[in-house]
């Protein structure tokens, strides 16, 4: 009977040149007794001959329900939909974006459509980087910013290009979009497989399980890229009506801005995490477990977007606690 | 077998064969003409080829696409079938399980979606792309739509072809010296795709739970809304008077009639328990469709009086392929996991 554990999906971004065509052929060549469909664009260069790859035109569809953010990768779902039906010998789908994509079609693939959503889950948002050139590509291009601000995992790639100081400063850049992200410093994307594939970085129950190395708690510190970090912590337990008519609301107001949003909250009176996440408007939240003994009860939120209004988000979200007297 | 005690109420314990074929089963068809055997496509890349005459023998193991997936089968234009793989190829697979390659269109892209007309000629859509080839296998020409395309018929009479794609679908005169599409826009993806049987109306089923209808006479659209999920599968009854559609608890049917469906409400058939149906096929001359659900139930319900028939009971997978013989005396259904079975309801 064919298989129906849903299949990982590893997304892989990153500009032209950073590195990602050379981490795929790792990736396909190496002796790991995988099995995996790679989804490239039709400017892709694989060196290796592998009947999984297939070829894609990056098709970014608009939803027609009158949000002009809501935009899914019509592609993948035809791809992924035909994958399905081989028979269950496929440990995981890579997915390649152009250098210049954003990459929230393709997360929002995973929100989206019954059929993927059933089928797959969406794995880790990997985006290569080359330390050498990642400034000056920040610094003219949006998607560049956007595709770190969506990353799980950022591979620093061409890490013999750079002196420590210069790698150093753009960690410090690449924090500053994305406080929560992992950082792996390679060359020749030489990193070992198990640190961009199988990481399950999309699970509910994996949300801000990595504490930030950088938070951007302090408003003094330089803005000196156009996404920015906002975490915001609330110590008494969060009231599930008021949480939904805000975070709801905002979402549908500034979703276009929001680019990720990452949540756990405590809940009044219950016992488990409810962990919430988003991409731009699409939502999706559930409880995850208990907190474990020891662990204080609080509530987190990071977000990670453009134009964000740090009082106005922190008054929203402390708003949404229970009153003072009534703590759980 | 199952171990539920009704078993014997359904037609495919009486009248039936089945097999497990261990991989999903992605189309199904009948051979068109005196041949009447039914090819079975695969995920696993082969077709088999069952003959309802001889239904307890093998079934014939034909290796379509080897190493690969079949995407998308139909009865090939004059007997045998045509069979679209994620290896780039269309090929066709003769009754005796014989594979003759047509075309090899792609290298690296997939062959999504394939239909042929009983005149003589083929269709392959790969990509943006759809490949017109005629019964000698020869390329007729390239249609070019401005993206993907997600479903691809011909109408009855085989003069039109029509594709659908983003916003909206192509209609294509397969003769035309020049060639032009009228283009059928409606905003948003649009996937499976059917023609009214005299040509009047296009349908196509939509990402958005919906379905979107053009009548070609005038331009009028037609929004058919309200599913649950998404519709995979849609069919015109013989006399086109009604549109069977798959994507909610019920089979939903369209009256395409009097007037309709503009401002008239659906017929629901079947509906009740919860489970989505998932694939639909209308009998050749009555208004009986045959409906598959998610739980691998089939039935069978006359639209005139909603009476159904079991067929055969939940349990072996969502149903994903369902398709009657030319002249109405056989139905033939498959599921994802690969339970396959052809159930003979001639008169006896």
């Amino acid at each position: 009977m064919p298989d129906t554990t849903p299949i990982p999906v590893t997304v892989l971004t990153g500009y032209l040149g950073a590195g990602k065509t050379t981490l795929l052929n790792r990736i396909l060549s190496e002796n790991h007794g995988k099995k995996f469909a790679v989804v490239i664009n039709e400017f892709g260069e694989l060196g290796v001959d592998n009947d999984l790859v297939v070829d894609a035109d990056e098709e970014v569809f608009e939803m027609n329900n009158g949000c002009i953010c809501c935009t899914v990768r019509g592609d993948l779902i035809r791809i992924i939909g035909g994958l399905m039906k081989r028979k269950g010998d496929l440990d995981g789908i890579i997915i390649e974006t152009t250098g210049l994509a954003d990459p929230a079609p393709v997360a929002q693939t995973f929100f989206v459509d019954e059929d993927v959503k059933a089928r797959t889950r969406l794995d880790a948002i990997v985006t290569v980087v080359d330390a050498k050139n990642l400034p000056a590509r920040l610094a003219d291009s949006r998607e560049a910013e956007e595709q770190i601000a969506f990353a799980d995992i950022v591979l620093l790639n061409k890490m013999d290009l750079v002196s420590p100081d210069e790698a150093a400063e753009v960690e410090r850049r690449i924090r500053a979009i994305n406080p929560q992200v992992e950082i792996r410093r390679s060359t020749k994307s030489d990193v070992p497989l198990e640190a961009v594939l199988g990481r399950d970085a999309f699970n509910l129950a994996r949300i801000l399980e990595r504490e930030p190395e950088f938070l951007s708690g302090d408003d003094d510190h330089e803005h000196d890229s156009e996404i920015q970090s906002l975490s915001f912590e609330a110590p008494r337990p969060i009231d599930p009506e008021k949480f939904n008519a805000w975070i709801s609301g905002l979402l549908a107001q500034k979703g276009q801005d929001l680019l990720r949003t990452k949540g756990i909250l405590h809940y009044r009176g219950e016992d488990r995490r409810f962990a919430f996440q988003a991409v731009h408007m699409m939502a999706d939240g559930d409880f995850v477990g208990e907190w474990r003994d020891g662990d204080p009860r609080r509530s987190k939120i990071v977000f990670i977007g453009r134009d964000l209004n740090r009082p106005q988000l922190r008054r929203g979200f402390e708003a949404c606690q229970v009153e003072d007297t009534a703590a759980a | 077998m199952s171990e539920t005690a009704q078993d014997s109420d359904f037609l495919l314990e009486s009248r039936g064969v089945s097999r497990d074929l261990g991989a999903w089963v992605v189309g199904i068809a009948w051979e068109r003409g005196g041949g009447g055997a039914c090819g079975f496509g695969l995920g696993d890349g082969t077709v088999r080829v069952a003959r309802p005459a001889a239904a307890g023998e093998e079934w014939a193991n034909a290796p379509a696409h080897e190493g690969g997936a079949c995407l998308s089968l139909c009865a090939d234009a004059r007997g045998g079938f045509l069979s679209g793989g994620d290896d780039g190829r269309l090929v066709r697979v003769a009754a005796d399980a014989a594979v003759e390659e047509i075309a090899r269109p792609a290298r690296t892209r997939w062959v999504e979606h394939v239909a042929a007309h009983e005149s003589g000629v083929r269709a392959a859509a790969v990509g943006k792309a759809v490949h017109l080839y005629d019964a000698n296998g020869a390329a007729l020409k390239t249609l070019a739509h401005p993206s993907a395309v997600g479903g691809v018929c011909f109408d009855a009479k085989g003069k039109r072809v029509a594709a659908s794609h983003y916003n909206g679908a192509s209609l294509w005169f397969v003769g035309a010296k020049e060639d032009k599409s009228r283009v059928l826009e409606w905003k948003g993806s649009h996937a499976a795709i059917a023609v009214s049987p005299d040509g009047t109306h296009v349908v196509t089923a939509m990402q958005e739970n919906a379905l979107h209808g053009w009548r070609l006479a005038d331009g009028q659209h037609m929004r058919m809304s309200g599913y649950p999920s998404k519709t995979r599968s849609l069919a015109f009854t013989a006399r086109g008077r009604w549109l069977a559609t798959s994507g909610a608890d019920s089979v939903v049917i369209w009256p395409f009639h009097g007037g309709g469906p503009m401002g008239k409400a659906p017929t629901e058939l079947a509906g009740g328990d919860g489970v989505f149906c998932t694939a639909v096929s209308c009998h050749p001359q009555h208004e009986v469709v045959a409906a598959g659900f998610a739980d691998g139930l089939v039935l069978l319900s006359e639209i005139a009086s909603g009476k159904v028939v079991p067929v055969a009971p939940p349990g072996r997978g969502g149903v994903s392929a369902l398709a009657w013989n030319g002249s109405g005396t056989h139905l033939a259904f498959g599921t994802e996991t690969g339970f396959a079975g052809m159930v003979d309801l001639s008169r006896r």
